[in-house]
């Protein structure tokens, strides 16, 4: 699986007036593409302030203490604002908890809805245009190097092939964009006049004259681009004559305009079934044939351009490319070998007792060079370990060099408060304030992290040449192939303000927000609670993210539009392959939504697992007290509430935070802080119930007794 | 469950529309149902479906359209939409009538007449009563205060005449003051919102006792430290403000500021909702305990399923402003038989991996499970204690399923 995002050792804290509230205390967690991870735990256990974090939205008065957010190569929480803009929003989205205070009340709902689309689609234009461009230099000399050292002639080739390559992709894609939109115009079309009508027959339609008027604009774009070919005409023309069949006001007869859309239904039905053009070859045809396109059946056709194309073409192209990511592959398996001598090297002069400044610069620049050269510029998917290997390691020596003044100054500032305090104290009087421990930077802590990230990249290497052997490059041909496809696509996508808005409106419908032609011109105090979550959710969605974080997205609606919200998220995640991380309090939905859940107490997650583990086979005291603390359909007894309140994150608990409220505690509990201990390879809890000495704790009667019920009922369910 | 418990809360085709642009919204549309005493009575359904509606316009924070509610047997509402609509159909009747019979024009006149007579008197106790229920129901308390006074009074020493009649005046004033909606109390969702940020907690709970017009400070003290200690909070935060509190906490509040009053119905406008589940817990704890020890009968409105069902003994399902099942609430998850309840009961999620992955959304369109076209729905009991809106095609079908 390849992970998208993944946390390490991530600290928070916030300056308040009282003190440092320590809101985060060094998490760790991985989201994988296509994952939806639930972090579950009480209001002030951290969970906002982690996804927060992730997004780069923190509050002013929050210290990252430590740790990384790798993203795509890039660790988030050591760039810059600017380089945020094209993250936020466009690669990860956030759905707030707070419908009435994430809505802008002075703009249209429609406004908010396009401005992100309009805006990041020319971005995103921008970008898939550099991608493409580079990615196809770098294959192309990959390409030249790797076949022509022997023969020049067939490097020319190569480099011939490429050109050809780039002319001929964007043109693909051009043809298969437009066949696209024509094809799912002619698709929506046909579920719009299914829809619609229904509802005549029961003469019960709403808001006709926009609807109908959204079928005739979808019958007219299936008209073009090889949907409807032959029958366009009489399609044409049914649509055109569609509004003028309303009935009037006073009048509910609606078989005419029903039989013509049943006809118009027929033709788009026959359109949406038929064989669908092959445009890699159509492209082809057209960019090096110089003539016009035959008119003849989609099936003929496809057979007639597969004689044309030049099947020779993309089997040197395939072969070629093949070579030169295998080229690249080798090139960068040499260099991790002599980077790892100068790793080394690297280390014992960072293990040094005192660092020289200039020296350590130096060095910095040196490694980061060598590292550097390990990189493969045909990878898709960026090795994240290498590519924040010099930034993380130029931060840790800046820190270190930054600390030694620092450190003098915050040793003073503790020593005033104590003189402070003592003075206090001298005169019979007890201060309602502690002296808070001096900021000094630990030295010491800060060099053993560039050890660290040394020592990690170390593995990281033998590990990568450890597996050497395992690599399919047909396979990654094929990927890269793809990745090219993907950026041309995003080249010819253009968002109009048009298109923007038949995009939101479709969003608008798929949240479920009824008469979206209406409610596009609106206002969003004219929307209710839910209604105004949903807007919220169409706007996170209208970018089309690769992560989507939901903070409570559903605490506010009611079950049915709650099932409705995370049906719709599922979905989405299905199709897009999106990872989602899910922050709620509800267990029902996190078991509906979860493949993965970590549970958080005191800014630290206590457990960790799959759904299944976490559900059946709950570790963690906090665990089950959540777990059963909840009602369901056959609860009768009491309600097992936790007693007590968190912890005051200003003084965290020495031992386990949880031990105050937990009737399973023992000694050891308020005076050591649990290990994450491994249950099983997916499955890791924080309590020392684990420990081999402790006593044996079963789950609680309530849980247990709950799992038996919930099989039977699934039995039950099965039998049917 | 309780069969037997008298009724204290009656609803009879409560209508409640909203005048809006171009026409009216139905808000609640025709709902009836009783609350026995002791009881708790759930009403779900979704957001906008008119259950908060019904919960306030039964505390008279709307004046109704039309139907009564009729509490410990006093109605304190009542619209006049129906009577209107009465006469309107008397006048057009008659109208009908001549026509087709030009004959009898002076009887029918008379008939119609009499039915305007008969509405317009009806219409006139009905404002009356909205009106006066209040002081009908203090003027009963004080004729019951004087009646205890005047006994106590006539037997009592000489010595301790003053005391009693100093007394007897406060609970005079007290009784003059007492409405009779203040017998019914209610329980806000937002725990943040609902609690004035100015005032503290000694103050937002003793309000409602002072408007009744007790004066005695250590009288108020007294029964406020009692309600805190009740709710699970101590006396030292009764000096504190509102937002030194948790959510869990805040919510204590606003049950103790309801009970002080020492109502007969409370009416929880989803109590529970906007707290975490640990919380959330100790909140429908609290309830039951209070409901055990004072035999409180709340109005319990939610949209989560299984706290009601947890919570409550009988369950309303409502629908764009009807009620389209009414059940106890066993029986009604056990057999829901409006498509609706169906559909609202599937998306209920609970905390099991496999179940939830597998579980199916019934989907409800009431275009395409209903046909009302010529035969209109009604509420109707299908089995004791059961009731369904359904047409008679659809009443045959329920028999059969029951069956």
């Amino acid at each position: 699986m390849e992970t998208k995002l993944s946390v390490r050792d991530l600290r928070i804290s916030f300056r308040t007036s009282n003190g440092k509230v320590q809101a985060v205390r060094g998490i760790n967690f991985d989201l994988a593409k296509g994952e939806t991870l639930a972090i579950v735990g009480e209001s002030g256990s951290g969970k906002s302030v982690t996804s927060k974090a992730i997004l780069g939205i923190q509050a002013a008065n929050s210290i990252t203490e430590s740790g990384e957010i790798i993203y795509d190569g890039k660790d988030l929480l050591k760039i810059s604002e600017e380089e945020f803009h094209n993250i936020r929003g466009d690669k990860i989205a956030m759905i707030f908890q707070d419908p009435m205070s994430s809505l802008n009340p002075i703009v249209k709902i429609g406004k908010q809805l396009t401005e992100a689309m309009i805006l990041k689609g020319k971005a995103r234009q921008r970008e898939s245009q550099k991608n493409f461009d580079t990615y196809l230099k770098n294959l192309s000399e990959a390409m030249v190097k790797a076949v022509g050292a022997s023969d020049q002639a067939k490097a020319a080739a190569a480099g011939e092939n490429c050109k050809k390559f780039h002319q001929f992709e964007v043109k693909h894609t051009e043809l298969e964009a437009a066949f696209s939109n024509a094809y799912e115009a002619a698709v929506e079309a046909v579920d719009d006049i299914d829809a619609i009508s229904f509802e005549m027959e029961k003469k019960a339609v709403k808001d006709p004259v926009n609807r109908v008027a959204d079928i005739v604009s979808g019958a007219e774009k299936a008209c073009s681009d090889y949907v409807v070919t032959d029958k366009a005409d009489r399609l044409k023309s049914l649509a055109k004559g569609l509004k003028g069949q309303l009935p009037g006001k006073n009048s509910d007869d609606y078989s005419a305009i029903l039989a013509s859309m049943q006809e118009m239904r027929g033709i788009l039905q026959e359109a949406v079934d038929q064989t669908k053009p092959d445009f890699f070859r159509m492209s082809y045809y057209q960019c090096f044939s110089g003539e016009k396109l035959p008119q003849m059946p989609a099936e003929e056709l496809n057979q007639f351009l597969a004689k044309y194309m030049d099947q020779g073409f993309m089997k040197d192209f395939v072969s070629d490319a093949q070579k030169a990511l295998e080229y690249t592959a080798d090139v960068a398996y040499s260099n991790m070998a002599k980077a790892m001598e100068t790793l080394e090297n690297a280390k014992a002069a960072f293990s040094k007792e005192k660092l020289d400044k200039k020296e350590c610069m130096e060095l910095l620049k040196s490694v980061t060079a060598v590292v550097e050269t390990t990189i493969d510029p045909l990878a898709i998917v960026k090795d994240s370990l290498i590519y924040t290997f010099g930034p993380s390691l130029k931060n840790e020596l800046e820190t270190y060099f930054g600390a030694i003044g620092k450190n003098v100054k915050a040793q003073k500032v503790h020593e005033r408060d104590q003189k402070k305090y003592d003075k206090l104290v001298a005169k019979g009087k007890t201060p309602d304030w502690q002296v808070a421990a001096a900021a000094v930077i630990d030295m010491e802590l800060v060099q053993a992290n560039m050890i660290r990230i040394i020592d990690r990249l170390v593995e990281h290497y033998k590990e990568l040449l450890d597996r050497r052997g395992e690599r399919d490059y047909a396979q990654e041909t094929a990927k890269a192939i793809e990745h090219m496809n993907e950026n041309a696509t995003g080249i010819v996508a253009k968002v109009t303000h048009r298109v923007a808005k038949d995009r939101a409106i479709k969003l608008m419908e798929e949240v479920g927000i009824a008469e979206p032609h209406k409610r596009y011109n609106q206002y969003p105090f004219e929307f209710s609670g839910g209604m105004r979550q949903r807007i919220v959710i169409a706007i996170a969605l209208a970018a089309n993210p690769d992560i989507l974080i939901c903070d409570e997205p559903t605490t506010a609606l009611d079950v049915t539009i709650q099932s409705q919200i995370l049906e719709l998220i599922n979905k989405l995640k299905r199709e897009r392959q999106l990872s989602v991380i899910f922050i709620t309090h509800d267990l029902g939905v996190v078991a509906n939504m979860a493949d993965r859940v970590a549970v958080m107490y005191a800014g630290k997650i206590v457990e960790y697992g799959t759904a299944e583990d976490v559900f059946y086979h709950a570790a963690h005291p906090y665990t089950w007290a959540l777990l059963s603390s909840m009602p369901d359909l056959d609860t009768n007894e009491r309600l097992e509430s936790i007693p007590g309140t968190p912890p005051n994150m200003i003084y965290p608990p020495v031992g386990d935070a949880f031990a105050p409220r937990n009737k399973y505690a023992m000694q050891i509990d308020f005076e050591k802080q649990p290990p994450m201990f491994k249950i099983s390879d997916s499955h890791y809890a924080a309590t020392w119930l684990l420990h081999p000495d402790a006593p044996k704790v079963e789950m609680p009667k309530v849980i247990q007794d709950r799992i038996a019920r919930m099989k039977i009922k699934r039995g039950e369910d099965h039998a049917e | 469950m309780q069969n037997n418990a008298e009724t204290l809360l009656k609803v009879n085709h409560l209508c409640q529309y909203f005048k809006i642009e171009g026409g009216e919204t139905k808000a609640v549309d025709d709902v009836s149902f009783e609350i026995k005493k002791g009881e708790v009575f759930g009403l779900v359904g979704e957001s906008g479906c008119g259950k908060t509606t019904t919960g306030r316009s039964i505390i008279k924070l709307y004046n109704i359209t039309s139907g009564d509610v009729i509490f410990k047997g006093i109605r304190i509402c009542a619209g006049k939409r129906s009577y209107l609509n009465a006469i309107e159909q008397a006048k057009a009747d008659y109208k009908e009538g001549v026509k087709n019979n030009p004959g009898q024009s002076s009887e029918l006149k008379a008939k119609r007449d009499a039915i305007i007579a008969e509405q317009k008197k009806l219409m006139r106790e009905a404002e009356l009563d909205q009106k006066n229920c209040d002081k009908e129901y203090s003027k009963k308390l004080q004729e019951e205060c004087k009646k205890k006074y005047e006994a106590l009074l006539a037997s009592a020493p000489a010595e301790k005449k003053q005391e009693l009649e100093a007394e007897f005046k406060n609970e005079m004033r007290k009784a003059k003051n007492t409405k009779i909606v203040t017998q019914i109390q209610m329980i806000f969702q937002d725990p943040i919102a609902s609690l004035d940020p100015r005032m503290t907690v000694r103050e937002i709970i003793a309000e409602g006792l002072k408007i009744q017009g007790e004066r005695d400070e250590k009288v108020i003290d007294e029964k406020v430290y009692e309600m805190l200690e009740l709710v699970g909070l101590v006396r030292e935060h009764a000096s504190r403000y509102p937002h030194e509190f948790s959510g869990g906490q805040r919510q204590r509040i606003g049950v103790a500021r309801s009970i002080i009053m020492n109502p007969d119905l409370i009416i929880a406008d989803e109590p529970v909702s906007a707290l975490d589940v640990s919380v959330q817990a100790q909140v429908i704890n609290l309830l039951n305990e209070l409901r055990e020890k004072f035999g409180l009968t709340i109005l319990f409105i939610a949209h989560d399923l299984s706290v009601v069902k947890y919570f409550s003994d009988r369950i309303g399902v409502m629908y764009f402003g009807k009620m389209v099942e009414l059940a106890d609430a066993d029986e009604l998850f056990l057999n829901p038989l409006h498509p609706y309840t169906q559909s609202l009961l599937s998306a209920i999620p609970l905390p099991d991996p496999i179940y939830e992955k597998n579980r199916k959304r019934i989907v409800y369109n009431p275009l395409a499970a209903h046909d009302y076209s010529e035969d209109k729905p009604s509420f109707r009991e299908v089995k004791p204690g059961h009731f369904v809106m359904c047409n008679d095609a659809e009443y045959e079908h329920y028999m059969k399923i029951l069956k």
